[in-house]
């Protein structure tokens, strides 16, 4: 029988020259399986005096540790080697995956329009082709007042007969300015409380530069109830901002003019210290509620309209708003 | 519009410098940014359409940075000092037209026309304006301290009537009555135009330009001096029609005070005085003397606090108030309300809800604290449309195409690439021929991307989801459409990427649960459409190589797939997700070859494959050759086969039996089984 001291020196010896995983294996048996020596040593520990038994056994136990610790360390290492000896070299490039993108405005859309659903919105459709009617005289926006030269128009060639529409309808057609038009729409069939937005394409009549573009994307939100309040605005925009852009959003609400709404608000952010124009808004005026027969002194609540490219240029720092409509695939590419 | 920061500091003292003078206007006014003229700073302030009025002026300017600054600021009052002689004396008015609402004139002798003071000059150009002489500058001094467009004539250059008085007439132009204006243009006029006269000429446009036939100059001694009002409509037509746009004008445009013009005739009077000397004859014309009814509002505490979501006490609600301006009346101490009346600068003020923004906005909108919404929790109602197209985007997106947005408006040459032009919606006022009209499909748009993509990649993978116009029976029809294209500058076989972007359609009908028995299938030239069943006249969309011709349209080359669906008619026939059982007993898996006519189509094939086995679960075909081996009139081809029954495990012996019926059907249709 091989006292404790020399079953360790001679495992370990022998573990030194070990070099492979089945003799590795032998060694384990030799060693640390039942029939190892250090197992019957156990085996016979009950017939060892209650003196000794108590230290021998607890040395015992130390060397078992001992021996499965260098075991654990020798097989690691054994299957480190035999894995790199499968011969993958780890810095050479994987092989492609084709994936397809999402334009910029879509991430950006989609993102808005998600954190306006988790807060209860409807989202509401337009055609991008309005009459005079809805885009701006429901919206107290009369032809001969110097506030329509916020707005300029494409207008629609008329086709031989003119299109016939409801008597109120009966105007001109043209390309809508704004999603607002969506505002009468909706109510004329709707009746408050309701909370909307709608997202859709726009036009203005102007020259495109880095910054402008004829055509454009905006959100339109509006929300109706007999206790709406500017103070409720605040919090909606300042909770969508600071979700959109995922950090805490500097907000800036200052005086603006819009006619369908009182009084009328702009929204800036600030970014690099700099303020940026993300959004025109107010308080519903009452004059439209009357327009879609709702009953007088009932109602409160706020509009607004984002701008899509503006928020996207400012996230993904776009410095030209024409990218968005060139269908460059450089450009497209980078965004998924 | 520009303002002179001195001017301001003049009539309202304040200590902040110009840039803090700047933002605290930019905050609770109208964006202002500071530039300079000499070093002297001037205020350009974007001025808000439905402050054009009262902010388009220095004293109403001054009155908004008073009430920013919590210091009241009153529109000063003077008297002018008359000399003995009456104006009825001397001149007479004879309105003739609605267009001019109000008219109000005086006249003053004797005085000295020559430069004005450097103060006033200063003033002048620091807005924009170039001195001329005392007399002239004096009027458009006014007008930048007012806001009220003034006018002036050389008294002896008017005409005068049978009672030796001079006589200004106001009437409408006649057609191609001409003017030559003080900037010697000439204006061929219409009906429309209303014009200032004598009984033989026309003096001025009215509220747009004077003309050079009663001009002051320096000889002139005694000069008529006019502050009217104008129908705002149309000084904007006529602004428009002759296209001249003047700061007179635009004023004019934005509805002025009647109480703007005559308070303008007199300060303007009382510095033409100090300016050039002179005696103010007795009396002031006026074609009407009432001034309009105030409009008066009952503004509550709790008005307040419900519009704003503020609390806010009838105290601040008062100070407000008088800071801008208005007139408080009477007091409800009880129920905490006031009657007010607004400024008569202000003509944006309509309803109580105006009133109560006003409030709102001088508190700061940016001091108002934010609050919760407080409503009812319920879903919002599902919109269909939009949910399905984007899952289109994502599962075109899965099958590796980019997502572009091209313009809605096309040009005229892409115009012509349309069979039936009629349907093709034009604008009236393009801006260019390359954006003349409106898009009525997608893929004209597409085939351009192509192009320009085919500079930097060899492969184009792209669609786009959009709405498309055209007309229908005169009437606006609206589509959404999903188009997409597939191009490979350098493949010349067509027909590879033809099955490629057909596997992608089949994968797109599978995922969207879309049952056969809901379309059909029909060939058009290079490929075929898709219609509705239940109405074959309606196409859901078509799938289509590109020919030589339309490739040479678009100045394309190599291989070029295109697929168009119609979004709302897809989403017709997708189906919903159905689990169907796991099977219980396992299949049978036979493989089968066979040689056949190379005109035999593979749907004919499979069509008969499947109508004569029961047990034949599905089918695969795996392998399509011609070739070497093969008779040049003959294609090879192979079929994964599997069997099942749904109602026990199938023999060996009872595939076999359904092995024999295909062959048998196989060989009826001219195969040779391999």
């Amino acid at each position: 029988m091989m006292d404790l001291e020399e079953i360790k020196n001679s495992a370990q010896k022998e573990w030194e020259n070990i070099d492979s995983l089945e003799s590795l294996e032998q060694w384990r048996i030799k060693f640390l399986s039942r029939k190892s020596e250090l197992s019957q040593f156990f085996n016979n520990l009950k017939n060892t005096p209650l003196k000794e038994r108590k230290e021998k056994g607890k040395k015992a136990n130390e060397i078992r540790a001992f021996l499965n610790e260098i075991y654990q360390q020798k097989k690691n290492k054994l299957l480190d080697n035999s894995y790199s000896q499968k011969e993958i070299d780890i810095t050479r490039p994987g092989v492609k995956i084709e994936i397809g993108h999402l334009h910029p405005l879509t991430l950006i859309t989609r993102d808005l329009v998600k954190t306006f659903e988790k807060l209860g919105f409807e989202i509401v459709l337009g055609e991008e082709i309005e009459t005079e009617y809805y885009n701006f005289d429901a919206l107290r926006i009369p032809e001969n007042h110097p506030a329509r030269d916020m707005w300029d128009t494409f207008w629609i060639k008329s086709k031989g007969k003119n299109p016939v529409y409801t008597d109120e309808q009966k105007s001109k057609l043209l390309l809508r300015t704004h999603t607002s038009p969506m505002q009468i729409h909706y109510m004329e069939t709707h009746k408050p409380p309701f909370r909307i937005i709608v997202p859709g394409r726009c036009f203005r009549f102007e020259a495109t530069d880095p910054h402008h573009d004829f055509q454009f994307h905006q959100i339109e939100g509006l929300v109706v109830d007999n206790n709406i309040n500017l103070a409720n605005f605040k919090q909606l925009i300042n909770e969508v901002l600071n979700e959109i852009f995922e950090q805490n959003i500097i907000v800036r609400f200052r005086p603006s003019y819009f006619p369908f709404v009182t009084p009328g608000l702009e929204v800036d952010i600030k970014l690099n210290n700099e303020w940026l124009e993300v959004m025109g808004a107010g308080m519903v005026h009452p004059d439209l509620f009357k327009k879609v027969g709702y009953s007088q002194n009932k109602y409160q609540g706020f509009a607004f309209g984002l701008g899509i490219e503006r928020i996207a240029m400012v996230k993904y720092n776009i410095n030209d708003i024409r990218l968005f409509f060139n269908s460059d695939l450089r450009f497209l590419k980078q965004f998924s | 519009m520009k303002f002179s920061y001195f001017w301001l500091k003049d009539l309202i003292n304040f200590k902040q410098s110009p840039d803090k003078l700047a933002n605290l206007l930019t905050l609770f006014f109208a964006e202002t940014n500071i530039s300079f003229v000499n070093k002297r700073p001037i205020l350009e302030v974007d001025l808000l359409p439905n402050r054009f009025v009262d902010g388009s002026s220095h004293l109403g300017l001054a009155r908004e940075i008073g009430a920013i600054l919590n210091k009241k600021f009153n529109y000063p009052q003077i008297k002018v000092k008359e000399g003995k002689e009456d104006i009825k004396d001397y001149l007479i008015v004879n309105n003739k037209s609605k267009n001019c609402r109000l008219y109000t004139s005086r006249v003053i002798f004797n005085v000295e026309v020559k430069p004005s003071p450097k103060w006033v000059q200063e003033r002048l150009i620091d807005c924009g304006l170039r001195p001329i002489n005392n007399v002239v500058d004096a009027t458009n001094y006014i007008m930048l301290l007012t806001g009220q467009p003034l006018h002036v004539f050389d008294f002896d250059k008017v005409s005068s009537n049978k009672l030796n008085k001079k006589e200004i007439i106001i009437r409408q132009a006649q057609d191609n009555e001409t003017i030559t204006t003080l900037d010697n243009k000439t204006y061929n006029l219409t009906k429309n135009v209303l014009l200032i006269c004598d009984s033989n000429k026309p003096l001025a446009i009215a509220g747009i330009k004077g003309g050079v036939s009663a001009e002051v100059t320096p000889q002139t001694r005694r000069i008529i001096i006019e502050s009217a009002n104008f129908d705002p409509y149309n000084i904007r037509q006529t602004s428009r029609a002759i296209n001249l746009r003047t700061d007179a004008s635009v004023r004019f445009e934005h509805d002025i005070p009647f109480e703007l013009t005559f308070y303008a005739l007199e300060l303007v009077s009382n510095l033409i005085q100090e300016l050039a000397g002179g005696e103010i004859l007795k009396g002031v014309i006026a074609t009407r003397k009432e001034k309009l009814k105030k409009i008066g509002f009952k503004i509550s505490e709790s008005e307040c606090q419900k519009f704003l979501g503020i609390n806010i006490s009838l105290k601040e609600i008062k100070n407000k108030l008088d800071l801008l301006g208005f007139q408080i009346k009477k007091e409800k101490k009880k129920e905490k309300s006031i009657f007010i009346t607004t400024p008569f600068i202000r003509n944006d003020l309509k309803i109580k809800e105006d009133i109560i923004g006003e409030i709102g906005r001088l508190i700061g909108f940016n001091n108002i604290k934010p609050q919760r919404i407080i409503a009812e929790l319920k879903i919002p109602e599902k919109n269909d449309i939009w949910d399905f197209t984007n899952k289109l985007t994502d599962w075109m997106k899965t099958f590796g195409f980019t997502e572009v947005k091209n313009y809605s408006l096309i040009s005229l040459k892409d115009k012509n690439y349309y069979s039936n032009q009629d349907k093709i919606i034009d604008l009236s006022n393009p801006l260019s021929e390359n954006f003349s009209s409106i898009r009525a499909d997608l893929l004209i748009g597409l085939f351009h991307n192509i192009e320009l993509n085919y500079r930097f990649f060899d492969e184009v993978k792209i669609f786009e989801i959009g709405n498309v116009y055209n007309w229908e029976n005169d009437k606006i029809k609206e589509n959404i459409l999903l188009s997409s294209v597939w191009a490979q500058k350098k493949n010349n076989k067509e027909e590879e990427l033809y099955y490629c972007a057909k596997g992608i359609i089949e994968t797109l009908f599978n995922v969207l649960n879309i049952q056969e028995k809901d379309y059909e299938i029909q060939k058009i030239k290079n490929g075929y459409r898709i219609v509705l069943i239940k109405n074959k006249d309606k196409e859901i969309g078509r799938l289509f190589y590109l020919d030589d011709e339309t490739k040479k349209n678009f100045s394309l080359e190599g291989s070029i797939v295109a697929f168009t669906f119609n979004v709302l008619m897809l989403k017709l026939i997708t189906g919903k997700i159905q689990y169907r059982e796991l099977p219980l007993y396992p299949p049978v898996l036979r493989d089968i070859s066979l040689v056949i006519d190379k005109k035999t189509s593979i749907g004919e094939i499979i069509k008969n494959i499947k109508g004569v086995s029961s047990l034949l679960e599905s089918l695969e075909l795996f392998d399509v050759y011609e070739g070497k081996n093969i008779p040049n009139n003959k294609k090879s081809l192979s079929f994964h086969l599997i069997f099942r029954s749904s109602s026990k495990t199938l023999s060996s012996k009872e595939v076999d039996e359904e092995i024999t019926k295909i062959i048998t059907i196989l060989q009826q249709l001219g195969a040779e089984i391999r």
